[in-house]
């Protein structure tokens, strides 16, 4: 199996094939000499690589990961040859616009654009309370407010909408 | 000496205490929330009285319920540890009140420094340097525009009744002013119930520097030197050390003098931290923290004291015992705090269950935990999960130990802060002891070395494969309900019986 992953947004190519119980691996068209031992089943693992071996610390999902490596954190994001196709299928149609969502479960204290709110890179969109603190929700693009998804008042789980932009057609 | 004693807090700094009351024979009276019911400070106590309800308005923050629990277990004083009630000049009147003793300086001075303008009026009458221009708060971002121009940019806007980073901006030019404003205002009305902004002027390349002070209840007073805390964003702290490069022997001397002229003009009793922003040989007082701070062990690394002992000792009316003289510095200490927020967003917190957490150890190195493995991190409570605190004969064999240390801890579940203070600690600027307080926020945390690049994506890879072969190995018996395991056990029953010489009926 093939794996398109990017480390910190560097995008490697990692080939996983089992051979007689055991497991083959390249690294963007090379060979790798690697030995994979799981320490225990929380995500410790050891990699002995070339003479060395590396105590690494692999938490997450099928598509993204955190990788600890001597203290710090990798975010890895990982796809396989179907999903790489259909994510850039999905990127293609939005043009980087598409839902912002809140990070993390918060309270809307204010709303401060409306649907047809005409926005620019860094625009405010919401005032988020999370945590005791509140945050200036901003955009990442330019375009035109879709929809709005919340409303002031309301508490809103991790991962949910709280605006969808547009990006006009030709920008 | 008190029999036991209650701590009015949770996490880290309940632990903290209820070790030294333990090493002290002290017995410990510990209060939790419904969702701290298997924390370790519930654990660890001698005594856990249960608060109810998962908020703090609801439990850390009831004077009711603490001075019941209080009054229920026989404890004798009450300790606040920092946050929830520990400024609160009312909870400490009405301890002192229910018979108990408060230990802590008395509410007067407690109220004194709780209000930011009016202490720095009070200080500036006691011949103590402050910053300048300070003027009366404003309610909008216009009057705020207006009172800004005498002044000069860049303005700091903070709450008239703030605290703990809550409600403060920086602005950098008049544009910026009516954003910075509305968050600033919001969230000092959301946090304290009142929307005042005060403004001041952001002095150049600052540095936090602050000093700790004790005062027994005889009047005698002496400062423990100074911490360095200028690592920090948002005013929220991240890395501190004891002492400061910045601060020579004389200037120490010079600072904590200031510092107890300060204590002494609130007629100061206890543990306080009086904290200075210093720019170029200059120090001006900036407020006055009426509890004991999350960075005090560095100072306690340093100068060989426990001060929760002294705290404790002295709201017990013992005398001090010993004078400034006695107070001696040796080496250097540097303190982490394990935030569960991530560096990369804008150190937003995040939550979820730890696992995988693997402890760093060695000589000279003290971890002081609140989080544990199983520990849910929720919404409700402030993001710091522990600290992490080493003690160097030099400052660079500190900051080495420190980030050898670092590289050992890993905790799982939640993303924290810990990878933001290596870079500090990595970074050439630090290590030359050339910052200021906006060094941290000045940083690039988005991104890692691409060395090692090769291990880490393949690790990822591998550990993907091997998930998704176990995902598909559980399959059938995942789709197993309740009805269709108990009709297969009962149809398989028969079988396994016969089929297994020796077992079963």
């Amino acid at each position: 199996m093939k794996y398109y992953i990017s480390v910190d947004g560097r995008a490697h190519e990692v080939e996983v094939v089992e051979r007689l119980g055991e497991l083959v691996v390249s690294l963007d068209g090379k060979p790798f000499d690697a030995r994979y031992l799981e320490v225990d089943d929380l995500g410790q693992v050891v990699i002995l690589h070339e003479g060395k071996s590396f105590g690494l610390s692999i938490e997450g999902d099928a598509n993204q990961k955190f990788v600890t490596l001597a203290g710090h954190v990798r975010d890895v994001k990982i796809e396989d040859e179907r999903e790489k196709a259909a994510h850039a299928a999905e990127r293609a149609k939005n043009k980087g616009g598409g839902s912002v969502t809140a990070v993390m479960p918060g309270v809307v204290v204010e709303v401060l654009v409306q649907k047809g709110s005409v926005v620019e890179k860094g625009s405010p969109l919401l005032v988020l309370s999370a945590m005791k603190m509140q945050n200036e929700i901003t955009s990442l693009v330019e375009g035109v407010v879709s929809d709005v998804h919340v409303t002031a008042g309301q508490a809103v789980a991790g991962g949910a909408k709280l605006v969808t932009i547009k990006v006009p057609e030709g920008s | 000496m008190f029999d036991r004693i209650l701590i009015a807090n949770r996490g880290e700094i309940a632990l903290r205490v209820i070790r030294t009351a333990r090493e002290m024979g002290i017995e410990t009276v510990a209060v939790c929330s419904d969702w701290d019911q298997k924390a370790l400070h519930t654990r660890m106590a001698h005594v856990a009285v249960p608060l109810g309800g998962n908020l703090p308005s609801e439990s850390y923050l009831r004077v009711d319920k603490i001075l019941d629990a209080a009054k229920k277990t026989g404890a004798q004083a009450i300790h606040p540890g920092y946050g929830f009630l520990s400024e609160n000049a009312n909870f400490a009147r009405a301890v002192r009140e229910a018979g108990l003793v408060w230990i802590g300086p008395p509410p007067e001075a407690i109220e004194a420094m709780g209000d930011k303008i009016k202490s720095r009026r009070r200080m500036k009458e006691a011949g103590v340097p402050v910053v300048p221009g300070l003027v009366d708060p404003v309610d909008d971002a216009a009057a705020a525009k207006v009172a800004a121009k005498p002044i000069g940019y860049p303005i700091a806007l903070k709450a008239a009744a703030g605290g703990g980073g809550k409600g403060i901006r920086i602005v950098r030019e008049e544009s910026a002013m009516d954003s910075a404003f509305r968050t600033a205002s919001g969230e000092a009305k959301a946090s304290f119930g009142d929307g005042r902004i005060y403004l001041e002027r952001y002095l150049d390349r600052p540095r936090h520097i602050e000093v700790q002070l004790l005062f027994d209840h005889q009047g005698n007073g002496v400062h423990y030197g100074v911490r360095e805390c200028s690592i920090q964003r948002r005013h929220q702290k991240l890395l501190e050390e004891c002492p400061s490069v910045v601060i020579d022997d004389k200037t120490r001397e010079a600072m904590g003098e200031v510092a107890l002229k300060a204590g002494r003009a609130v007629g100061y009793q206890n543990a306080g931290t009086v904290e200075f922003l210093w720019s170029n040989g200059e120090f001006f007082f900036l407020e006055m923290n009426t509890r004991l701070q999350v960075e005090h062990p560095v100072t306690e690394m340093v100068t060989g004291v426990d001060l929760v002992r002294e705290q404790i000792r002295v709201a017990s009316g013992e005398a001090l015992g010993y004078g400034q003289e006695r107070v001696r510095w040796n080496g250097w200490a540097i303190e982490i705090r394990i935030n569960a927020e991530d560096p990369r967003n804008k150190f937003l917190p995040s939550i979820g269950t730890i696992h995988n957490l693997r402890m760093p150890g060695g000589p000279f190195l003290r971890l002081d935990l609140g989080m544990y493995r199983g520990m849910e991190v929720g919404p409700n409570y402030d993001p710091m999960l522990g600290k992490l605190i080493v003690w160097g004969a030099t400052r660079e064999e500190a900051i080495a130990r420190c980030s050898r240390a670092l590289q050992e801890l890993n905790v799982g579940g939640v993303r924290t802060s810990c990878p933001a203070a290596l870079a500090v600690l990595q970074d050439k600027r630090f290590q030359q002891g050339d910052f200021d307080t906006h060094f941290l926020e000045s940083m690039d945390l988005s991104s890692t070395s691409p060395e090692h690049d090769g291990v880490v994506a393949v690790a990822a890879a591998i550990a993907r494969h091997h998930q998704q072969r176990r995902t598909a190995l559980k399959t059938s018996a995942a789709d197993r309900n309740g009805w269709v395991a108990r009709s297969r056990a009962q149809v398989q029953a028969p079988l396994v019986r016969t089929s297994m010489p020796g077992g079963g009926a």
